[in-house]
């Protein structure tokens, strides 16, 4: 389980709090979702747990392992990123995958990586890529060799921010469906930012609802009402029911 | 399942190239025993180099010849391999073994110790002996390594004090260099006309200058480089994807960067402190590698370590026989035939995506 307690973080000393006082906790096999406008501090709460930005107070934990204090090589046996532009070196497909076993093998990788690698590509569907240039490959495709990378570290929680920037309807399925199944087959905690309103709600357990780098609303998909979401995002939404789902638009759509 | 999916295609295509750059290497490295601009005829330099020439042309096969291949080997390999590390550290193409201004703090360095040391400063006598004497080209590679060594330190040590990333790294190198030849061209200004060539043409990449003690200097710091970068290669890989990226996959990436930009720089110190300024192996090397065999650093460090031996041989035997007896520095010849085959490279070959 994720706890995150009291995290507040500052990029500079005296200027203003990016992320003040978040609370946070997330268990494993679900599915959080981080939302907030642009600026709310997001991304700067991503970074911060996966250790690039250090913390000016508060407590992070997964499970027994202090985030905090644990070294770069143990947080990234637990913790995996798909990053918002992904960027790769031609490297085949194969060898950008074993990569993501860095934190485990250290300098050269051994047969047990080779393995994991080989099975996280036959489940993801990719065997067919293996031997493909990765800068050769569709925007969705380097997409899933993304997440293919960040499941060959074997994490425990795994961080997306905002996996579906660029990609067009049916790529955004393809990958959205393979973190659902990465969280629900692998167990492994997500946390993850999208744009999409409607379609967060469609796939979040817990969301946390983020403004001026405060969460200021967490719970399950009951919270996301138009008048919070007015607050947060300070744009008119409507919510209406569709075959007993609910479903979030514009009401420019209206 | 299949057991080994492996990169089939891919292992095989580097095995060529890998085969077809060792055996050219060879053939340089005979060609370059064989031919030089003593005229010497082929079989002559065959009999000297097996002992069985006049003492001459045994003199020119193990004095000249020898140690200036082995310095085309080992500066070649140097200094195209920092080329291609500055290159991933600074995710910038453009980016050669002397981004933080080594070789303009090197020639700084040797134009201080030629001018200023031997004499040549604001003085009329001619003391023209000492630059050319033996031990003196040793004081001015010392002391030209050792302002490239203050170079690299300085700028690394201004990096860490901010944000350790490329951009930073690059401008303060830009502003480093631009001191360096600031100041040499000060004290170009207050040189003899004797200092002053002396000068001028110790920044001439030259390989005629190598011994065997030059030679083992610079491969005692080249080699093992080499074989670092080979190590952390995986790492290196993962920083093609970004800092965010590498770090989240457990890569403490301000301490790949320092330490591989680190050695890349020591590696050029060296062989522009012994060699002189030996331009352009550094880009175009690492870049033909990467065009053809991608940017997995376990396949192009050694295959940009034997194309940058090879670029040297070849352009030290254009050098020596186009300077009809006396050989051309090759430093200008690495840059004068190496930008247009460059500029072909990059024109030729469309529709590939153009990344670091």
């Amino acid at each position: 389980m994720l706890e995150v307690c009291d995290l507040s973080f500052r990029y500079q000393k005296r200027g203003p709090l990016v992320l003040d006082g978040v609370n946070l906790t997330l268990e494993r096999g679900e599915i959080g979702l981080l939302l907030g406008r642009n600026g709310a501090g997001k991304t700067t709460l991503f970074q911060t747990i996966l250790g690039m930005q250090k913390p000016e107070r508060g407590s992070m934990r997964f499970d027994d392992t202090n985030l905090l204090t644990c070294s770069r090589r143990e947080r990234a046996q637990r913790i995996a990123y798909v990053p918002q532009r992904i960027r790769f070196g031609a490297l085949t497909v194969y060898d950008t995958v074993l990569s993501g076993r860095i934190a485990h093998f250290g300098f050269a990788p051994g047969s047990e990586d080779r393995a994991i690698t080989e099975r996280i590509l036959e489940e993801m569907q990719l065997l067919a890529l293996a031997e493909r240039d990765v800068e050769t490959l569709s925007g969705g495709e380097r997409q899933k060799v993304a997440i293919a990378r960040a499941l060959a570290q074997q994490p425990q929680l795994l961080v997306f921010d905002e996996p579906t920037g660029n990609l067009d309807l049916y790529n955004e399925q393809l990958i959205l469906s393979e973190a659902r199944r990465a969280a629900k087959e692998r167990g492994i905690a997500i946390l993850m930012s999208v744009h999409d309103l409607d379609r967060a709600l469609s796939l979040g357990d817990r969301f946390f609802l983020m403004k001026n780098g405060k969460i200021r609303y967490t719970g399950g998909p009951e919270i996301m009402t138009e008048p919070v979401i007015r607050e947060i995002f300070d744009a008119n939404v409507r919510i209406i029911s569709i075959d007993g789902k609910n479903h979030i638009i514009t009401e420019e759509t209206l | 399942m299949k057991q080994r999916i492996e990169t089939a295609t891919a292992k095989k295509k580097n095995a060529v190239a890998f085969a077809v750059l060792i055996a050219a290497l060879i053939a340089l490295c005979v060609a370059c025993l064989l031919v030089g601009s003593s005229n010497m005829r082929i079989a002559d330099s065959f009999s000297a180099l097996f002992g069985h020439g006049t003492a001459a042309q045994e003199r020119i096969i193990r004095n000249i010849r020898i140690p200036r291949i082995l310095a085309a080997l080992i500066a070649g390999a140097g200094l195209s391999v920092s080329g291609l590390i500055m290159q991933t550290d600074l995710n910038n193409a453009m980016a050669s073994p002397s981004t933080l201004g080594v070789s303009n703090a090197a020639v700084f360095g040797a134009n201080a110790s030629i001018i200023v040391g031997a004499g040549g400063f604001l003085e009329t006598g001619n003391r023209l002996s000492s630059y050319t004497s033996g031990i003196n080209l040793y004081a001015t590679s010392l002391v030209a390594f050792l302002f490239a060594a203050l170079s690299i330190l300085l700028i690394l040590g201004l990096c860490r004090m901010r944000a350790f990333t490329p951009g930073v790294v690059v401008l303060a190198g830009i502003a480093i260099g631009a001191v360096w030849t600031a100041a040499t061209t000060v004290l170009q200004f207050y040189a003899t006309d004797v200092g002053l060539s002396a000068a001028v043409i110790w920044t001439f990449g030259d390989l005629g200058r190598a011994t065997y003690r030059s030679d083992l200097l610079m491969a005692l710091i080249t080699l093992p480089g080499i074989a670092f970068f080979s190590i952390v290669s995986w790492r290196l890989n993962a920083l093609l994807s970004g800092d965010a990226a590498a770090g989240s996959m457990g890569v403490n990436v301000n301490v790949l960067r320092f330490s591989t930009m680190l050695v890349a720089s020591l590696i050029t110190a060296v062989c522009v402190s012994f060699l002189g300024v030996i331009g352009f192996v550094g880009i175009i090397c690492p870049h033909i590698v990467k065009r053809i065999l991608g940017h997995d650093h376990r396949v192009t460090v050694p295959a940009s370590a034997l194309c940058g031996s090879i670029l040297l041989l070849i352009a030290d035997t254009l050098s020596r026989s186009i300077g009809s007896g006396s050989a051309l520095p090759v430093g200008a010849i690495t840059s004068l035939f190496g930008a247009p085959f460059f500029l072909a490279i990059i024109f030729l070959r469309r529709g590939h995506a153009d990344h670091a």
